[in-house]
């Protein structure tokens, strides 16, 4: 590694330090309480997956360059210079990290491992060795964003598709999925998939509620990718949309990273204020069955349904209740997944690991606990909000053959409710 | 034995008390200068206010009861051995001042044969709940985690506890002694008093404040900042 | 259009959910030489705009992109 190199390298490290992160660093005992919380050190038992290490290896060089003792020292702490080693394990450790932060939870100090990842990811990223497919990804989606018009006709004439399908559904000939329609009172930014617009569309119609589609996704491969400007860029696009349109609420689907992007980290990435709240579709959901604005039945979902709360929306959140509720509006026999809500199990799907190849197998490893969960839980029907979780308890399903229907939660509302052209498995 | 106990206990100690407060400044002068991460950190559900986010960042930090949960052996012998170290600390301050109270109603001999059963049973906590980290660390799967400065600050601190130990079971000098020659040191008169030098551990006093020093010194650049920085981080849990 | 042109690798993006087909045609990209062409089949109707912009975004060219009933078949040629 030539000298160019390092210090892009250590210029990173210290453009992205913060005050938090640099107490971390400085703080962790290396006691190592976290390694029984990892979902992916308990899966595979490989040392570069245990949370302390991912950090430890961030440590190194800011030990050598950003620590008086370490300079001195550098022995003592194993503080090094970046080298091929050290970069091709923090590549599998930091991009292997699903951000879950069941580590912090536990962790005595509440150290954030996924901020030191981040940190991580960002010196990869200098050095031109940040993960290609999710690098692929965000520039897609910026070009997406950028040309809009371009895309227009195409994204509309899917819109019209899907908008067929909802007025068989709902028995409705005059639903329809409204583009661009300004004093709107929601602006419900989809998947990129028509599996994410078609259920919502149905439960807004149904809600009787005044709402428009944006023509951006919620999805925010920049921010897997570990680019935080890439990522503000991608969610700017939908934020200025919901301005321009003058909506009251954004609403976010069935999408963990998307939900902690728009809710917890836009406003800080921006430095602004939102005119407007964001949700989650669930939340949204629960409002309306409670206050009776859509009717959902018990007894149309067949056997026991339990629920996975997705790290980003749970944990790191705060949605706990809502989607609880709705499933339990629509399901005769609940269970819960033990342990549940903040101390749930990662599935091992996220940080966008679901598209990383190479990952494949230490991620399919990783969703033991998660298997271990499912299979005690006793339940037919996982209910899950998370677009990474279902693709990877969808894998976990078909390798261990658990017999699960692993569902979307909106799926699931709009099979429970009294609708004339109510499939029964409408995916 | 003079001038070993000056380089440890007189000399040693000035220079300690220098480093360690200026290290300790330095540390915290460098955390207050870099910028916070606009973004919130926080762990849901967050307390709702001011006062629940103290409440539930001295549990966290004090008790660690998300730490108790995931691995129970670990937390205990991490309470034993933080509870111990307090124990001990509070028993040290009888260095500064006599105890109140205490004395008064045990008499001298009453009091120094508590002093003798709760410093001596603090120590052997402290010692084992050591020994037991270093079996862990040495052992544990952990090893691969370690560096180096891990078994050098679990050596600093068993040389600290093994010698006090040896005073504390060993010796026959009783805290009326060691106060006059800390005393001796917080009024700058350095004097060590015969009664010690002419005892059987004078050499454990010395080289009990060697480890001390050692540890000390190297306290505020090594993780042992986890003592304040922990504070800083549990709260940053509730952001 | 399409019948005259040479087809390298087939994938078949049935089912598959966006953006999923975008990361198939990705991940499939190097399996086949500069100047070769995939053809993908997939149903998810946002592939009809994902596709093209990842395509556009990593300097490859999209032949054709069409609507065939409930499918979206594309050609994609490896430029680099």
């Amino acid at each position: 590694m030539d000298a160019q190199a390092i210090s892009t390298i250590v210029g990173v490290i210290d453009k992205k330090m913060t005050r938090q992160v640099k107490q971390y660093l400085d703080i962790c005992a290396r006691c190592a309480i976290c390694k029984d919380s990892c979902h992916q050190y308990v899966g595979t038992g490989d040392l570069k997956y245990l949370p302390a290490r991912r950090a430890e290896l961030v440590r190194q060089v800011y030990k050598k360059y950003f620590d008086s003792a370490g300079r001195f020292v550098p022995a003592l702490f194993e503080a090094r210079d970046p080298d091929d080693t050290l970069l091709d394990e923090l590549y599998e450790s930091c991009y292997a990290c699903t951000g879950c932060r069941r580590c912090m939870y536990y962790c005595p100090f509440s150290i954030d491992t996924q901020q030191v990842v981040a940190i991580g990811k960002a010196m990869l990223i200098a050095v031109g060795r940040g993960q290609e497919m999710l690098g692929q990804l965000a520039d897609a989606a910026l070009f997406k964003g950028d040309n809009v018009e371009m895309f227009r006709e195409v994204l509309v004439s899917g819109f019209k598709d899907i908008e067929a399908e909802v007025r068989e559904i709902t028995g409705d000939p005059e639903a329809t999925i409204p583009v661009d329609k300004e004093g709107a009172e929601i602006l419900y930014v989809a998947l990129a998939g028509a599996h994410s617009i078609r259920p919502a569309a149905v439960i807004f119609h149904e809600a009787g509620v005044d709402w428009t589609i944006s023509l951006f996704e919620a999805a925010n491969y920049g921010y897997f990718f570990g680019d935080p400007e890439k990522a503000r860029l991608i969610a700017k696009r939908f934020m200025d949309e919901a301005k321009r349109l003058g909506v009251k609420e954004v609403v976010v689907p069935e999408c963990g990273h998307a939900y902690r992007v728009a809710e917890i980290f836009y406003e800080a990435w921006s430095k602004e204020k939102l005119p407007f709240k964001v949700s989650h579709i669930l939340e949204v959901v629960d409002r309306f069955i409670k206050e009776g604005r859509i009717t959902v039945e018990k007894g149309r979902i067949a056997g026991r349904v339990t629920y996975h709360d997705p790290c980003q929306i749970a944990r790191n959140g705060g949605i706990y209740e809502q989607p609880r509720d709705v499933v339990r509006a629509i399901a005769d026999d609940f269970v819960d997944l033990t342990p549940n809500r903040a101390e749930q199990w990662c599935c091992g799907g996220g940080g966008g690991i679901v598209a990383i190849d190479e990952l494949r197998d230490v991620r399919l490893k990783s969703g033991a606990k998660k298997v271990e969960q499912l299979r005690a839980s006793g339940a037919a029907v996982l209910a899950c909000p998370c677009e990474n979780c279902r693709l990877q308890i969808e894998d976990l399903n078909e390798l261990h053959g658990l017999g699960l229907q692993v569902r979307q939660v909106i799926d699931l509302v709009v099979e429970a409710m009294p609708l004339p052209g109510n499939r029964p498995g409408a995916q | 034995m003079e001038t070993y106990l000056a380089l440890t206990s007189v000399w040693g100690v000035y220079l300690t008390a220098v480093v360690f407060f200026a290290g300790m400044g330095l540390r915290i002068y460098q955390w207050a200068t870099t910028p916070r991460s606009p973004v919130p950190f926080g762990l849901f559900p967050k307390p709702a206010t001011r006062a629940g986010r103290v409440a539930a960042m001295l549990r966290d930090t004090l008790v660690a009861p998300h730490s108790a949960k995931i691995e129970p052996r670990m937390w205990a012998f991490a309470m034993l051995f933080h509870v111990a170290a307090l124990a001990a600390f509070v028993g040290h301050l009888r260095l500064v001042q006599e105890c109140p109270v205490l004395p008064d109603l045990l008499g001298a001999e009453g009091m120094n044969a508590f002093a003798a059963w709760a410093g001596g049973i603090a120590g052997t906590l402290m010692m084992v709940a050591t020994l037991y980290w270093i079996a862990r660390r040495t052992f544990g799967p952990f090893k691969a985690l370690s560096v180096p400065e891990d078994y050098l600050l679990l050596g600093l601190l068993l040389g600290v506890i093994v010698m006090g130990n040896h005073m504390r079971f060993f010796g026959d000098v009783h805290a009326a002694e060691y106060r006059a020659w800390f005393q001796s040191l917080l009024a700058f008169k350095p004097h060590i008093p015969e009664e010690i030098l002419a005892s059987n551990v004078g050499w454990s006093l010395g080289t009990h404040m060697l480890f001390v020093d050692a540890l000390l010194i190297y306290f505020p650049f090594s993780k042992l900042v986890h003592t304040i920085g922990s504070f800083a981080a549990n709260l940053t849990r509730s952001e | 259009m399409s019948d005259e042109i040479k087809v390298d690798l087939e994938l078949d993006l049935k089912g598959l959910l966006c953006p999923l087909p975008m990361v198939k045609v990705s991940q499939n990209i190097n399996n086949v030489p500069v100047g070769g062409v995939i053809r993908a089949v997939a149903t998810d109707p946002g592939s009809m705009a994902d596709i093209p912009a990842w395509a556009k975004s990593t300097g490859n060219e999209v032949l054709s992109a069409e609507k065939q009933g409930n499918e979206f078949v594309f050609l994609v040629k490896r430029v680099k």
